[in-house]
C-alpha cells in the first residue's frame, strides 16, 4: 500500500476542498471497496477524506411524499429503516442481498453506489485492464468471464457493476445529490453510471471532487408491492450473477406501470426501458413478460462464459414479474 | 456387615472407573478457547524485537529471470535485509517425493507466484513497500498449461530438465482387450479446489546462539519440514527445532514448504526474530491445491449387470513442481475403478509438470477424481441396463477376500454392500406437500427468497468410495510417542508427548483418551509438539489415530509393563497377575494393591516407542503389488437436492453418510470429521473452483472464491458403523478422508436424477442446468 495523508472532515465545504484541489485526494466512507483497493494495488490515493462524520447520517421523509437518504446512512441501518421497508420493499431487499453483515454494518450508501467492478482483471494488477490502465487491453474479453456484462459492454470493457443497492435505486428512479466545487447538482441514479464505451475507466459522470451527499427516492406509491430478486452461485455472500428490481402497478389484470432494472448484466445497474415498454398497458400474462424480457435481451451480447446470463435473467425476470403480478391480483 | 473372609475389592467393586476413555466423546482440550476466540494460531505469534518478513513473487507463470536488482529495496529505511536465491546456504531445493522446488527461484520462474526473493523489515508494510522496490527483468516465456497436451507432444517446452512428465502408472488386471455385453463410456473433469483452511501460512523464527534456529509454526509435519528446511539452511537438523503452534486448519495444504525456509534464512541473517504470515491472497499463491483431472473411462458389464472391465486414461495437472504428484497418480490409479470387484483393469494415469499453480495434498489425495467419474460411471452403466443404481453398486461391490486391480487381497472387512444398504435406509426429508406453499428457506437461494418452488425438481443420488489409509506403496510409515507416567501432588498424571499435528481433526483428544484406558489414569496432558521427540510422519492420509494412536497405545504400555514390575516385586505378586483399575493397581488374587500414584512415589516412568504399520510394496511396472495400501476406507453417500431448473440453482436439501470407521475412538469427532468432509464434497460438487487462466489463479480470495457457507450445508443423517480392521490398533480405519470423496457424486448422481442433465464437470454451476 501507498503511503497516504488522512484526513477527517467536519463539514462539506472544507471536504469538497480537500478533494477537488488535490488530484490524488479521495472520499472515504466505510472504505469497505477501497481500502481493498489500495491494498491491491488498484488505488493509490495520496490523501484520504474520511466523509463519515459529515452530517448525511439520517434518513429523512420529506413533505412531498419523497424520501432522502443521506450518504453516509449505513447499508444495514438502511435496510432496517421502516419507511424503506414498508414504502421501498425493494431496496431494503436489495440491501440485504449484498456482502455479508459485517461488511454491510460498515458500508454506506453512497460507498455503495460508487463501489468498483468486481472483475478479476481489474482486481489483478499484473494484467491488462482498460478501466485500471487505459489503453492496455481488456483481457476478459478472451478470459474468464463468466461474471461480465452482456448489455453494454464494449470492446474496451466487459465489465459488470456489482452492487445491488444500485439495482434497486435504478429501478426507483432515484436521484442522487452531489455538492462539488462549484455548487449542487442532482444527477439521476440511471444516469450516474456510464456504459464502458471508449473510456472504461470513468465509471460515473461524477467530477472528482464531486460530493455525493444524498439519494432522494420518489414518492412512487407502487413500490411498496417491489421485489429484488438475485440469482447467485451460493446462499449468501456472492455477488449477482443476476439480479432484478422491480415494481409493479396492476389495475384489474393490467400493467398500468412499471420499474424495472436489472444487475449483474452490464456496466451500471440496467434500466429496462425496452421491458417496461413492453410490459406497460399489457395484461399481466406469461406471454407478456416472455416478451417483456425478449425485448429487453435483444441487444444482449454474450462471451465465451456467460451465454448462461440470458436465460437467467429471461426466467428470474418473468418469475419477478409473476410473483408480483399475483402478489397485486390475490 | 461385610464378609472379613472375601477379598476387601475385587475389581468388579471398583466404581470409580475412569471416564473419558477410548469410545467416548470427552471434551476437547483446545474445543473451548477456539469457540470463544481465544485460541492462539501461529498467526497470533509475537516476540520482543521482531522483524517481519516478505516475499516477492513472479507475476508470470514461466518466465527467464535476466536480473535482480535489491539495491533500492536494500536502501529503503526500515529495511534490514534482501535476500536472493543467492543467499540460499544450502541446497537450493525441496520437495516432499521429488526434491524439485527452488527456495527462492534462480534463472526461471515456472508458476505465477513463485517466491524470488525475501524481505525482513521493522513493520510488515515497510516489508511488502520494499518488495515493490526490487527490481526483476524477467523474459516472459510461453507457459505449458494443458496437462493432457503435456503428457503427449513432446514439442512442447519442458517446464524441468527431465521432461513434463512426473509419474507415469499404469494397472493392468485380468484381460485388458476383453469385451462385454454392455458399455458406457464419458470424459470426466474436475476443476481445481482450494483446502480453504482459514488460518493463513505462518511462522516466527528466532536465531540461537548454537547458530541454529527455533521455528514456531503451523504445519502438518514437523520433521519432514525441518529435514527439508535443514538442507536448505545448511544445518545439522539437530539445530534447526521446530514447534508446532496453533494450526488453523491444513486439509494437505501445509503439507509442502511455505515460509519455512524463507522465515529462517531472514532469521539467521538478521540476528532477529522474524515473522511471516501471509494474507489471503498470497495463500492461494503460498500453497499447493487438488489437482484438475481430466479422465476418459469405459465400463463394460454383462447384461446381467456385472462389470466385466473398466479402462481408463486420468491425467492429473501437477503444476510447476512434483509436490505429491507421484502420491496422486498412485492413488487415482490403483483406487481407480472404485470399490467394486473388477476382473479385467486397464489404467493409465499421468501426472504432469505444466506451468499452472503447483497442485499437492488435499484430502481425499487422488481418489476424489476418479471417484466423480468412475460413480458416474455407474450412473450410466445402470441406466444402460435399466437397473437401479444401487443394485448394480451392491452387486459389484468389493468384498474382504476380494483382490484389488493391483493384486492385494483385502484381508479386513469391506463392507461395502452393508453401506450402500444402510444409507439407503436412513430416513428421507419429507417431500414438500402438493398444493402448499414451501418454506423458501428450503428452496434454491434459501431465505434470500430466490425462488418460490416454480421449477423446482427433486432429485436422489448416491456415491461410494474407497480410500487407501497411511501412507502406501513401500514408504515407511511411523510414528512416535513418549509416555511419562508420574505423581503429582498424590494424584498419576501421564504427560504424552509426540510430533503430531493436530489440525483440527481431535489428535489431542484422541491421546489423551488412549493414554486414559491404557493407564487408567484421569489426568492425560498433551505435551506440545516439538521435534525433540522422534517422527510423527503428517497428518494426512486418515493416518494419525491409526500411527500416532498404535504409538500412544505402545509406549502406554510399556510404561504399564514397568509399573507393573515394580508393583510386582514390591508386593511380591507376578506381574502377569496384575491389572490398572481406576488409578489403582490391582491383583486377580488379592484385589486392589495400591493406588498407581503411590507406587510411582517420586519416580517417573517414561517410554517411547514407535508404531510401525504393515508393511507395503511398491507397484511393478504393470501396477502389481503384494500390499500396495495397508488399508482402506469406505463411505457411502445419498443426496437429496433441490434443482430450481429455471434459474439454475441448487439446494442440497440433505446429505446422508454411512461409513465403517472400524472403531469410534471417539464417536463425536467422527461425526465431526464426516459432516467436515461432506462439506467439503459438497463444495467441490457445486461451488469450489480456482479459475486458472494462462496459468494464473483468477480467484484468490474468499470473496470470488466461494466455499459453502452455514446456509449452503443441509442437515445429515449419519451411520458409523465399526467393523475393526484387525491389523490395527483398536481396530481403527482412518475417517477423514472417505466422505469427502463419496459426497460428491453421491450430489451430482441428485442433480442429474432431478434434471436429466448430462453433468461431466465439478463444480456444477447454474450455466450447467440452464441455457
Amino acid at each position: 500500500m501507498k503511503p497516504f495523508d488522512y484526513q477527517r472532515a467536519t463539514d462539506a465545504d472544507s471536504a469538497i476542498s480537500l478533494v477537488s484541489g488535490d488530484p490524488e485526494a479521495r472520499y472515504i466512507g466505510g472504505g469497505t471497496n477501497l481500502v481493498d483497493h489500495m491494498k491491491l494495488g488498484i488505488a493509490e490515493p495520496g490523501k484520504l477524506v474520511d466523509i463519515t462524520r459529515l452530517p448525511y447520517d439520517s434518513v429523512e421523509s420529506l413533505p412531498d411524499g419523497r424520501v432522502r437518504i443521506g450518504a453516509t446512512v449505513r447499508n444495514s441501518d438502511l435496510a432496517a429503516e421502516p419507511v424503506i421497508r414498508q414504502r421501498y420493499p425493494v431496496l431494503a431487499q436489495a440491501l440485504l442481498s449484498g456482502a455479508s453483515g459485517q461488511l454491510r454494518n460498515l458500508a454506506t450508501t453512497g460507498g455503495n453506489l460508487l463501489q468498483r467492478t468486481r472483475c478479476s482483471y481489474f482486481q489483478d494488477v499484473t494484467t491488462p485492464c482498460n478501466k485500471r490502465e487505459p489503453g492496455s487491453g481488456c483481457s476478459a474479453l478472451e478470459g474468464w468471464n463468466r461474471h461480465h456484462a452482456v448489455l453494454g459492454a464494449s470492446e474496451r470493457c466487459v465489465a459488470t457493476h456489482p452492487s445491488d443497492m444500485a439495482v434497486a435505486l435504478a429501478a426507483l428512479d432515484a436521484d442522487v445529490l452531489v455538492e462539488g466545487p462549484d455548487g449542487q447538482r442532482t444527477v439521476p441514479v440511471t444516469e450516474l453510471h456510464r456504459l464502458p464505451g471508449d473510456e472504461p475507466e470513468r465509471d460515473t459522470v461524477l467530477r472528482h471532487g464531486e460530493l455525493v451527499t444524498a439519494v432522494e427516492l420518489p414518492s412512487l406509491p407502487f413500490a411498496s408491492r417491489s421485489r429484488y430478486r438475485k440469482v447467485r452461485d451460493r446462499a449468501s455472500f456472492a455477488f449477482a450473477l443476476v439480479s432484478v428490481a422491480a415494481a409493479v402497478e396492476l389495475v384489474e389484470g393490467t400493467i398500468t406501470d412499471v420499474r424495472i432494472a436489472l444487475g449483474g448484466l452490464a456496466h451500471k445497474p440496467w434500466r429496462a426501458t425496452e421491458a417496461e415498454r413492453v410490459l406497460r398497458g399489457a395484461p399481466a400474462t406469461e406471454e407478456t413478460f416472455r416478451a417483456a424480457a425478449d425485448a429487453e435481451l435483444a441487444a444482449a451480447r454474450t462471451l465465451r462464459d456467460n451465454e448462461f446470463k440470458v436465460p437467467m435473467t429471461r426466467n428470474t425476470l418473468a418469475s419477478v414479474l409473476r410473483e408480483l403480478t399475483r402478489q397485486e391480483g390475490s | 456387615m461385610s464378609d472379613t473372609h472375601a477379598p476387601a475389592h475385587r475389581p468388579q467393586d471398583l466404581d470409580d472407573a475412569i471416564a473419558g476413555g477410548v469410545g467416548e466423546s470427552p471434551l476437547r482440550p483446545d474445543g473451548t478457547l477456539k469457540v470463544r476466540g481465544d485460541f492462539a494460531y501461529s498467526s497470533d505469534l509475537w516476540a520482543e524485537n521482531m522483524l517481519w518478513g516478505a516475499t516477492l513473487r513472479s507475476p508470470h507463470p514461466s518466465a527467464r529471470i535476466r536480473s535482480v536488482d535489491i539495491g533500492p529495496a536494500l536502501r529503503s529505511p526500515g529495511v534490514h535485509a534482501v535476500l536472493t536465491a543467492e543467499d540460499v546456504p544450502g541446497r537450493n531445493l525441496y520437495g516432499l517425493k521429488d526434491i524439485d522446488q527452488p527456495v527462492l527461484a534462480e534463472d526461471v520462474v515456472r508458476y505465477r507466484g513463485e517466491a524470488v526473493a525475501l524481505v525482513a523489515a521493522d513493520h510488515p508494510e515497510t516489508a511488502r513497500r520494499a518488495l515493490d522496490l526490487i527490481e526483476v527483468d524477467y523474459e516472459v516465456l510461453e507457459p505449458v498449461v494443458d496437462a493432457e497436451l503435456a503428457a503427449h507432444d513432446d514439442s512442447l517446452p519442458k517446464v524441468h530438465p527431465g521432461g513434463n512428465t512426473v509419474r507415469y502408472q499404469p494397472i493392468v488386471k485380468g484381460d485388458p482387450e476383453v469385451t462385454a455385453d454392455v458399455v458406457v463410456s464419458g470424459t470426466y473433469t474436475v476443476g481445481m479446489q482450494d483446502q480453504a483452511f482459514l488460518g493463513p501460512e505462518s511462522g516466527l523464527a528466532i536465531p540461537a546462539e548454537d547458530g541454529g534456529v527455533d521455528l514456531y509454526l503451523a504445519t502438518q509435519d514437523l520433521h519432514t519440514d525441518r529435514k527439508q528446511t535443514a538442507a536448505a539452511l545448511d544445518l545439522d537438523p539437530e539445530l534447526v527445532r521446530m514447534t508446532m503452534s496453533g494450526v488453523g486448519g491444513a486439509f494437505g495444504g501445509r503439507e509442502d514448504l511455505s515460509m519455512q525456509v524463507h522465515v529462517c534464512m531472514l532469521a539467521l541473517r538478521t540476528g532477529r526474530p522474524v515473522k511471516i504470515v501471509y494474507d489471503r491472497e498470497e495463500s492461494f499463491f503460498g500453497h499447493v491445491h487438488r489437482h484438475p483431472a481430466k479422465m476418459y473411462y469405459e465400463h463394460g458389464a454383462t447384461r446381467d449387470g456385472d462389470l466385466v472391465f473398466v479402462r481408463a486414461q486420468l491425467y492429473f495437472d501437477g503444476g510447476a513442481y512434483a509436490s505429491k504428484t507421484p502420491v496422486v497418480v498412485g492413488n487415482g490409479t490403483t483406487l481407480g475403478v472404485g470399490p467394486y470387484d473388477v476382473a479385467n483393469v486397464s489404467i493409465q494415469g499421468w501426472g504432469m509438470y505444466t506451468n499452472n499453480p503447483p497442485c499437492g495434498a488435499m484430502r481425499g489425495l487422488g481418489a476424489v477424481q476418479p471417484a466423480f467419474a468412475y460413480e458416474s460411471q455407474m450412473d450410466r452403466l445402470a441406466e444402460a441396463l435399466d437397473m437401479d443404481p444401487v443394485e448394480l453398486r451392491i452387486r459389484n461391490a468389493i468384498s474382504r477376500g476380494d483382490t484389488t486391480p493391483t493384486g492385494q487381497v483385502l484381508d479386513y472387512p469391506a463392507p461395502v454392500a452393508e453401506l450402500l444398504r444402510r444409507v439407503r435406509e436412513l430416513p428421507l426429508p419429507e417431500a414438500p406437500a402438493a398444493g402448499a406453499e414451501p418454506d423458501i428457506r428450503d428452496l434454491p437461494g434459501g431465505a434470500s427468497n430466490t425462488t418460490h418452488g416454480e421449477g423446482v425438481v427433486r432429485g436422489v443420488g448416491y456415491g461410494v468410495c474407497i480410500k487407501n489409509i497411511c501412507y502406501a506403496e513401500g514408504a515407511d510409515d511411523f510414528s512416535t510417542a513418549r509416555v511419562r507416567l508420574q505423581n503429582v501432588a498424590g494424584e498419576p498424571l501421564a504427560m504424552v508427548h509426540t510430533a503430531a499435528a493436530e489440525v483440527g481433526q481431535g489428535l489431542v483428544t484422541v491421546q489423551q483418551q488412549i493414554a486414559r484406558s491404557e493407564l487408567e489414569v484421569e489426568r492425560v496432558n498433551i505435551h506440545p509438539n516439538d521435534t525433540s521427540v522422534g517422527p510423527a510422519g503428517s497428518s494426512s492420509a486418515s493416518r494419525q489415530t491409526y500411527v500416532t494412536g498404535g504409538a500412544v497405545q505402545a509406549a502406554c504400555r510399556a510404561v504399564r509393563e514397568r509399573l507393573l514390575a515394580i508393583t510386582a516385586e514390591r508386593f511380591g505378586e507376578p506381574a502377569a497377575e496384575l491389572s490398572l483399575s481406576g488409578g489403582k493397581i490391582v491383583s486377580r488374587e488379592s484385589g486392589v494393591l495400591a493406588d498407581i500414584a503411590e507406587v510411582l512415589g517420586s519416580e517417573a516412568i517414561e517410554e517411547t516407542r514407535e508404531y510401525h504399520h504393515r508393511e507395503t510394496f511398491p507397484l511393478d511396472e504393470r501396477g502389481r503389488s503384494e500390499r500396495a495400501q495397508v488399508q482402506h476406507a469406505f463411505s457411502a453417500h445419498r443426496a437429496v437436492v433441490d434443482v430450481d431448473t429455471e434459474l439454475g440453482l441448487i439446494k442440497v436439501v440433505q446429505l446422508d453418510c454411512s461409513q465403517d470407521v472400524g472403531k469410534a475412538v471417539n464417536p463425536e469427532s467422527v461425526v465431526g470429521q464426516i459432516q467436515g468432509g461432506s462439506a467439503q464434497g459438497l463444495g467441490l460438487a457445486v461451488m469450489e473452483e480456482i479459475q486458472v487462466g494462462e496459468g494464473k489463479i483468477r480467484n484468490p480470495s474468499f470473496t470470488d472464491y466461494l466455499i459453502p457457507t452455514i446456509l449452503d450445508m443441509p442437515p445429515m443423517n449419519v451411520d458409523v458403523i465399526e467393523r475393526g480392521d484387525p491389523n490395527a490398533p483398536y481396530g481403527v480405519r482412518g475417517v477423514g478422508e472417505p466422505p469427502t470423496i463419496s459426497s460428491t457424486p453421491a450430489i451430482v448422481a441428485a442433480i442429474r436424477a432431478a434434471t436429466g442433465r448430462d453433468l461431466t464437470h465439478v463444480p456444477v454451476g447454474p450455466e450447467h442446468i440452464i441455457g
